[in-house]
Order: structure tokens, then C-alpha cells, then sequence
């Protein structure tokens, strides 16, 4: 920063190029780490499904050519579209209230909401495998109070993958939405009430189109994640649902079939990096972080 | 667990493990209470003869021990794979040849035997039933794949691993004598009649946790785990007809750093008495013939050792053979 106010100083004979140069320069460490120890080993990876176990496409043509891995795929786009729409139906609500809710009350939520966000990932998915199994405690309550005979298959399936991420996910829907509608001026909705909106109309033509913007950023984050998510399909999902992440750690731990695991990492990165660049086009870097 | 364990575990694996100097040996295993029990049967008895200190790591994971071949930077110096997998990474050279005239071979049940591997210990599927859960418990393999009989829920060990297809087949009516070559048309068409029923366990905490809990009531498990089960104060019933044997393997990668030093520890590892109090510390058979001789009577009686009547052999070198196809097959019937 300092060397940005010198040379915007009067004098200073540095053009502006070089002030970004400088800029740029003090990231050289980070960036020299982060191609060393990430990008190269990638680039290896996916050089690896296109000379294993013979030079060519052959892992991509095995990959996409099977309707056993184009399920796997379909079943990825399907489970994280999901969990968006799950995420968002849930998020919305959540974030309107923390936005109109007394700022002490929403620092409490708050609390819990970062507080589940530093649980361990792995300790949050099993507690849900022992609330949803069907001696878990949600089937023995709805047992106990007569609502159901039977207990209800909530996990090992979709339903479970479905719950489990969408708990995971709903932070990041309700930070970016949160930031968003704290911007929205209450007076807008009083307006429309006195032109007569019901609520209803308030909710759906003045409140939910200022709040798209936010909600467009939170559900392509959420999507994005949860393309690559692995611990929680894995532990609360059936082998029928499986996930992308899934196949690609199969290729590479168990079948130790690198050529197939790079070319299933290379189709996933390729599908990350397109809504990344759809993201970005649209709604820049700034709402991400949900202010 | 383990594929799970392996991701979640790296980082901690990354952050904790001491860098192991020249002078010491790392052996690597799949966690749990049963790496806990080679600690202290195996390495603590290794390091008061030897003064070798053994440093723990794990979990076993194939993808890494691939990369540390090909890389050239072995970081564990003795491994405990699956039996299937340690003859065919001999094979593929990932492994060291296993020094005989450091390690008695004379005495190693020959079945878990090969240039690259001995037994590490040996267990059996068997099929465990949650006695307070259902009213019958399923007794054969048959059982356990006759929904109508025994209507609920089953659990099954989700690898591409000896053990299932095997019981499929079985089930189906296949002799035990007839299993090789594996059917794998004929078991896949007999798994695809109970597959609604399936819960798959992917480590051993999980399948007693399935068993316990009656999520599963019934199911294909290690033995060991049934005996801890019953342990614990489970009202568990095992039947051990058709169990079937599979076996741990200890291996030496290929350009590990201690080779001289693992070769004595697999020595002393698959020796009778270190193999009869690993025994004894898990419920899985020792692979050392003379092992049950210096163990108690009662407790060798619960070991598969015991059950050979109509024990069946999981076919190691067949499946070496085949893990491959048999693999990709298995995963893409389960996802379909």
C-alpha cells in the first residue's frame, strides 16, 4: 500500500504499469507454492489419463463411453442441483430473519451457524448417520409418536445425501444472501406495501429480485462445491448414488487406475472451472465473500 | 472406513508423524484396534530386542504406496495390505522379495505364502446375526441371500475384495470346490436379488456399529469383529458354516529405506508367539502353524483355526489374477 501513495505522490516518475508489477510481485511466494505443490501435480495426474495404460483417449472414451460412468455423472449434477434448491428453500428464510432479527438475537445464530461451519466434517456426517438410520433417533421419535409403522429410509440413499449436504452447504447460501439483503432498504418493501402489494407480492416481485443477485452467487457456490463433495455422499449415501469424488478416489485407491482417475479429475475440473467462469462473468469476485 | 480414513486422516498423518530417521522403521496398517494390537504384539516386543524404534503410520492406502515406488521416496519400510492386493504388487514390482533366510517360511501356513509376502493374520467371513433384533437368525449363505426368509436389511463389505462374490456363489449353490474360476455372471445375478437389501460397510467399526444397532441385523463380517461384538455384551450369534478365509499380507515397497531392518520385523512379526498374542488381542487366526500351541485352549477354539469343517479359501492367486476386472465390475454394478 505504501508504495501505491508514492507514487500516486506528485513527482513520482513511476507509471502506473509498475505499480501493479509491484503488487503482483509480493504474491510471487503464494502463487510459486501453490503451482509447485498444487498445479503441478494435477497437470501430472491428468497428463497420466492420456498415457495410461496406452498413449491416447482411450480412458475418455472408456469414461464417457460407459452408461455406468455418464450415471455417475448425471448422478453428481442431480445430487448437487439438489442440495442447491434444498439449500436455497432453506437459506432464504434463514437469511431474511438474520437480517431483520435484532442484531444481538443474529449474533447468537451467527454463532451457531460459524460454529458448525469449524465442527469437523467428518464428526457432523456421522452424528446424522445416527440421527437418520432406522434405529436412529428421528425414526424411534416418529415411531413413538405414532406417526409412522415402519421406520423411514432416511439414509444410505438419496434422502441422506440430500440432508447431510445440505447442512453442510447452508453457511455458504446464508452469508452471501445474508450481506445482500442487509442491503435492501426496508423502506422499498413499505413502499410497496403502500401501493398496495399484499405480502406475497412484496416477497415475490420487490424482495426476491434485489435479493437474486445474492442468491444466483450463494447457489453457484453450493453447486460447485458440491460437484466435488466426497466424505458425505460416501458415508451417507447407497453405492447407487454415488458421486464423482467418489469414482475418481475408487480409480486411484482402490484400483489403483491412475489413467481413469485422471481423466474422471479432468472432467470434474473442467465442469468446476466453466461455472467458475460463468460465476465470475456474472457476479464478479465481491459477492462471494457475502458482506 | 478405510478409503474415508485415508482422505480425512492424511492431513493428520501429515501434521503428526515424526520424521522417522534412518535408524528407525515405519510401519504402516489400516488404524483401529487392530494396528493398536500390532503395536504392542509386534513393534514394542521388535524395538526391546532390536532397540529399532517403530513408528505407527496408516492408513494403508495402495495409491499412495504406488506414488512412493514411483517416486523413489519410500516412507514405509513394512505395510500390511490385503492378500489379493500383495500378490499382485509383487508382480506389477512394487515390492521388495521377502529375505527367507531372515524370515522362517518353514513354519507360515503356505497358503498366505509368496516371494513377496507372508500372512500378516487371518481372518473369515462369517455370518453374524444380531440376535435380539429378528426372530431367526440366517445360518449359510443361502440364508443370508434369501430375503423372504429373512426379510431386513444385510451388510456387506463394500470393496472389490475376496468375500462376497465368493458367498454369492456359494449361496447360489456353487460347490466350494467349483468357486475357481468365479461365476461372475452368476453371482452378479444372484447379488442383483438381495441389492435393495444391501447396506454396505466400508471398514469394521462400521459393520459392528450396523450389526449393533440392528441397522442391519444380519451380514457378512470378519470374525474378529464378531468376537468383540459378543465381548462388548452383544447378544450376537455367529455362524461359521462356509466361513470364508482371507488373509492380511506384510510387504516391503519396493526401494524402502530399512529393507534389512523389515525383513527382521516381519520376522518377528509372523513369529509364534508374536502371531498368538495378535491373535488373542483381536480374534483373527495367527498364520503361524506353531502359534496355537503356545495359545490357550479356550481361546483357539473361537479362532477360524477352529472352524475348518466347511471352511472355503478365497483364492488369492486367482483373484491377484483378476483384481483388476473383477474391480471395475463390482463398482460399476454397485453404482448402476
Amino acid at each position: 500500500m505504501l508504495s501505491r501513495t508514492d507514487a500516486r505522490a506528485p513527482g513520482s516518475k513511476a507509471p502506473a504499469y509498475r505499480l501493479r508489477l509491484t503488487d503482483f510481485d509480493l504474491t510471487l511466494p503464494a502463487l510459486g507454492l501453490l503451482v509447485l505443490f498444487f498445479v503441478v501435480p494435477v497437470a501430472i495426474l491428468l497428463a497420466r489419463s492420456v498415457s495410461e495404460p496406452v498413449p491416447g483417449l482411450g480412458n475418455y472414451a472408456e469414461l464417457l463411453g460407459s452408461s455406468t460412468y455418464l450415471r455417475i455423472f448425471a448422478n453428481t449434477f442431480i445430487v448437487s442441483g439438489l442440495v442447491t434448491l434444498v439449500s436455497l428453500l432453506i437459506g432464504f428464510p434463514v437469511a431474511w430473519a438474520l437480517a431483520i432479527m435484532p442484531s444481538r438475537l443474529a449474533s447468537v445464530v451467527f454463532a451457531i451457524l460459524l460454529l458448525s461451519m469449524w465442527t469437523n466434517l467428518l464428526a457432523r456426517t456421522y452424528a446424522w448417520m445416527v440421527l437418520l438410520q432406522r434405529t436412529g433417533v428421528i425414526n424411534k421419535m416418529l415411531i413413538a409418536l405414532g406417526l409412522i409403522d415402519k421406520p423411514l429410509p432416511l439414509v444410505n440413499n438419496l434422502t441422506g445425501v440430500t440432508i447431510g449436504m445440505t447442512y453442510i452447504m447452508l453457511p455458504f447460501i446464508i452469508l452471501p444472501l445474508y450481506g445482500v439483503i442487509r442491503k435492501i432498504d426496508p423502506a422499498i418493501l413499505q413502499a410497496a406495501a403502500l401501493c398496495g402489494a399484499n405480502r406475497w407480492q412484496a416477497l415475490v416481485r420487490v424482495l426476491l429480485p434485489l435479493a437474486m443477485p445474492g442468491m444466483a452467487a450463494g447457489a453457484l457456490m453450493v453447486f460447485v462445491m458440491s460437484l466435488g463433495y466426497f466424505v458425505t455422499p460416501a458415508l451417507l449415501g447407497g453405492t447407487a448414488n454415488m458421486m464423482l469424488a467418489e469414482l475418481i478416489a475408487q480409480f486411484v485407491q482402490s484400483l489403483v487406475n491412475w489413467g481413469m482417475g485422471g481423466a474422471a479429475a479432468l472432467v470434474l475440473l473442467v465442469v468446476t472451472l466453466a461455472l467458475y467462469a460463468v460465476q465470475l462473468r456474472f457476479f464478479g469476485t465481491d459477492r462471494m465473500g457475502g458482506r | 472406513m478405510k478409503k474415508i480414513f485415508a482422505l480425512a486422516a492424511a492431513a493428520a498423518i501429515i501434521a503428526t508423524a515424526m520424521p522417522a530417521t534412518a535408524a528407525d522403521l515405519v510401519f504402516s496398517s489400516w488404524g483401529g484396534t487392530t494396528q493398536d494390537a500390532q503395536k504392542i504384539a509386534w513393534a514394542e516386543k521388535f524395538t526391546e530386542q532390536t532397540g529399532i524404534n517403530v513408528l505407527q503410520d496408516g492408513p494403508t492406502d495402495y495409491g499412495k504406496l504406488k506414488a512412493m515406488v514411483e517416486a523413489n521416496a519410500v516412507t514405509w519400510d513394512v505395510v500390511d495390505v490385503e492378500g489379493d492386493y500383495a500378490a499382485q504388487a509383487g508382480k506389477n514390482g512394487l515390492l521388495e522379495k521377502l529375505d527367507f533366510s531372515v524370515i522362517d517360511k518353514s513354519k507360515l501356513d503356505p497358503r498366505f505364502v509368496t516371494d513377496y509376502s507372508v500372512g500378516s493374520f487371518y481372518y473369515s467371513f462369517v455370518i453374524g446375526c444380531n440376535k435380539d433384533a429378528v426372530e431367526a437368525c440366517p445360518k449359510s449363505w443361502a440364508d443370508l441371500f434369501d430375503i423372504e426368509k429373512f426379510p431386513g436389511k444385510r451388510a456387506f463389505y463394500k470393496w472389490s475384495a475376496p468375500g462376497v462374490i465368493e458367498a454369492a456363489l456359494l449361496a447360489d449353490g456353487v460347490p466350494a470346490d467349483k468357486l475357481y474360476p468365479l461365476d461372475l455372471d452368476r453371482a452378479f445375478k444372484k447379488l442383483d436379488t438381495i441389492k435393495p437389501e444391501i447396506i454396505w460397510w466400508t471398514g469394521g467399526a462400521q459393520s459392528q456399529q450396523l450389526l449393533a444397532s440392528a441397522e442391519a441385523p444380519f451380514g457378512s463380517l470378519w470374525n474378529g469383529r464378531m468376537t468383540a461384538l459378543a465381548q462388548s455384551g452383544i447378544n450376537v450369534e455367529t455362524s461359521w458354516e462356509q466361513n470364508i478365509t482371507a488373509a492380511d499380507s506384510l510387504v516391503v515397497p519396493k526401494g524402502a529405506k530399512n529393507k534389512e531392518a523389515a525383513m527382521q520385523f516381519i520376522a518377528l512379526a509372523t513369529s509364534p508367539q508374536a502371531q498368538a498374542d495378535l491373535a488373542k488381542a483381536t480374534g483373527y487366526a495367527p498364520i503361524n502353524l506353531d502359534s496355537p500351541k503356545v495359545m490357550d485352549p479356550e481361546l483357539a477354539k473361537t479362532l477360524p483355526d477352529a472352524q475348518t469343517a466347511s471352511q472355503v479359501n478365497a483364492d488369492m492367486s486367482y483373484w491377484a489374477e483378476n483384481r483388476d476386472a473383477i474391480g471395475e465390475r463390482w463398482y460399476a454394478w454397485q453404482a448402476e
